[in-house]
């Protein structure tokens, strides 16, 4: 059975075009893809994800779960701060990627993906039990949240007219409680686009109220509902990792480029796998590329150097502020340096695309590309 | 808004429509096709000159999530390729019957545009 955000009637009323995701119905898009798009990163979009998931982890032992699970040491996340992180097996490959935040004293808030919070809380409360941590509770509360994202310049300006609070005092990864239109909901300044913003954790009761305070808000800056479509085409431009592509078939956090994450000086699970990969070298890595002829790359695409595979596309659109094919996949280590040459292959024919750092679009895209 | 069916067109049932001029049919996709597959960035054509049968893959029409093939209503030689769509395919989107055409073929067998389905039946069937 598909499940609906508790704004499905909204996204309706708005004209959304919706699609499947995960189990859920979402909205894909309200105008078009590319609108959206370009509306995030010159002016500001608001989103509803609440087909993503919620954990509350709680108790005396819940920093020490969350060390122990993720590539963490939740000990360095203090009161008030974010980080993101991910849940690793015993063979060192990613169950899942996610931010938990450090609400207040014992209580932290995990996001995995859509779909995903039965397996994450399973085996948090699994290996709570395993390793005897005993004083934590862990509680699947997605079906309460509503969980809206607004990003882009103009995000600050918009819920700065909804609440008290002076959100510039709010660091980057920095969460809290805050009053929101008389709301009283979670705010943290993350976000999955690549542009400034916050994204907030509010009970469904209110998920409504918020949606449409934003929406008015937001109107002198010409704000727009933002769909799935448009959710994919920004993280892939400031290559974000999308768990049902980038970890499939089981890939580890070295191998993700997710190396920077990893805290070595603590105990968690899957440490010793990743310790054991670091020293043996020679894994593919995630790649960021950038087409050079036409043609769109897309999952599964393999990825040829003078005619030899070297790796697979992982994920693969139609950039809409580059207007050229982009991609993520995993590449031969010997082939992947920025400005090396490499071949995506799509239905027999091949394109020519350019390895590129992270991120594919840079961050000053939008001053130096006003609209004309 | 309904999906619009134009009426002196013929329709495939895989949503294409065709346009006959003299020995030549004009194929493109309908309303209802290009609403399903949301705005659409590229469009990759056979080459001019390749011989279709009816029914063979023609284009490729791509959205930004997703990858639709089209078929050829009807058999005969690529004449024409739609080049503006190259630089513009969503007018494929704001105009499917008129802007938007995809492809001329040169019909092999006009008969065959007997065997597609008139503006009502389609309308009917979808």
């Amino acid at each position: 059975m598909v499940k609906k955000s508790a704004l499905h009637s909204v996204h309706e009323k708005l004209g959304a075009t919706f699609t499947e995701f995960c189990g859920f119905e979402m909205p894909l898009q309200f105008s078009s893809v590319k609108e959206e798009h370009l509306c995030v990163r010159r002016r500001v979009g608001v989103f509803d994800v609440s087909h993503m998931s919620n954990l509350l982890i709680t108790g005396k032992d819940a920093a020490r779960l969350i060390s122990l699970t993720t590539l963490e040491d939740a000990g360095k996340i203090g009161i008030g701060r974010s980080q993101y992180t991910a849940l690793c097996r015993e063979d060192g490959t990613v169950i899942d990627d996610t931010i938990f935040m450090h609400l207040s004293d014992d209580l932290f808030m995990m996001i995995p993906n859509a779909g995903m919070n039965e397996i994450v809380c399973n085996w948090l409360t699994k290996k709570a039990s395993e390793y005897d941590l005993t004083d934590v509770e862990i509680e699947d509360v997605s079906r309460d949240y509503v969980i809206l994202a607004v990003q882009g310049p103009d995000a600050l300006s918009t819920l700065q007219k909804l609440t008290e609070t002076d959100l510039s005092q709010i660091k980057f990864f920095g969460c809290q409680e805050i009053v929101v239109s008389g709301v009283t909901c979670y705010i943290s300044y993350t976000g999955y686009t690549g542009e400034k913003g916050f994204e907030l954790q509010i009970k469904k009761e209110e998920g409504k109220k918020v949606f449409s305070e934003i929406l008015k808000a937001g109107e002198e800056f010409s704000i727009r509902p933002i769909g799935l479509g448009a959710r994919d085409t920004l993280r892939l431009e400031k290559s974000f990792i999308l768990a049902g592509n980038e970890f499939e078939g089981g890939k580890t956090p070295l191998e993700a480029t997710m190396g920077w994450a990893i805290n070595w000086d603590h105990e968690f699970i899957g440490k010793e796998a990743l310790v054991r990969e670091k020293e043996k070298g020679g894994y593919h890595r995630l790649t960021n590329m950038v087409c050079k002829g036409k043609g769109i790359p897309r999952h599964g695409c393999r990825i040829l150097k003078d005619g030899q595979e070297v790796g697979t596309v992982t994920s693969g659109t139609l950039s809409p502020c580059l207007g050229v094919g982009i991609a993520m996949g995993y590449a031969h280590p010997e082939h992947r340096k920025p400005g090396d040459s490499l071949e995506i292959e799509v239905r027999g024919k091949t394109i020519e695309a350019e390895v590129v750092k992270p991120p594919i679009v840079p961050k000053d895209w939008a001053e130096n590309h006003p609209v004309q | 808004m309904a999906d619009e069916v134009r009426d002196g067109l013929k329709y495939s049932d895989s949503h294409e429509w065709v346009k006959v001029d003299g020995d030549v049919a004009i194929v493109g996709i309908t309303d209802h096709a290009q609403k399903e597959l949301t705005d659409i960035v590229f469009v990759e054509f056979p080459d001019v000159g390749k011989q279709m049968n009816r029914g063979d893959e023609l284009c490729v029409v791509e959205s930004v999530k997703s990858v639709s093939e089209t078929y050829a209503p009807v058999s005969g030689e690529i004449v024409e390729v739609n080049e503006a769509l190259e630089d513009a395919p969503e007018s494929i989107n704001s105009s499917p019957y008129d802007d938007g055409w995809l492809v001329k073929i040169k019909m092999a067998d006009a008969s065959e545009v007997e065997e597609l389905m008139d503006a009502e039946a389609y309308k009917e069937k979808f």
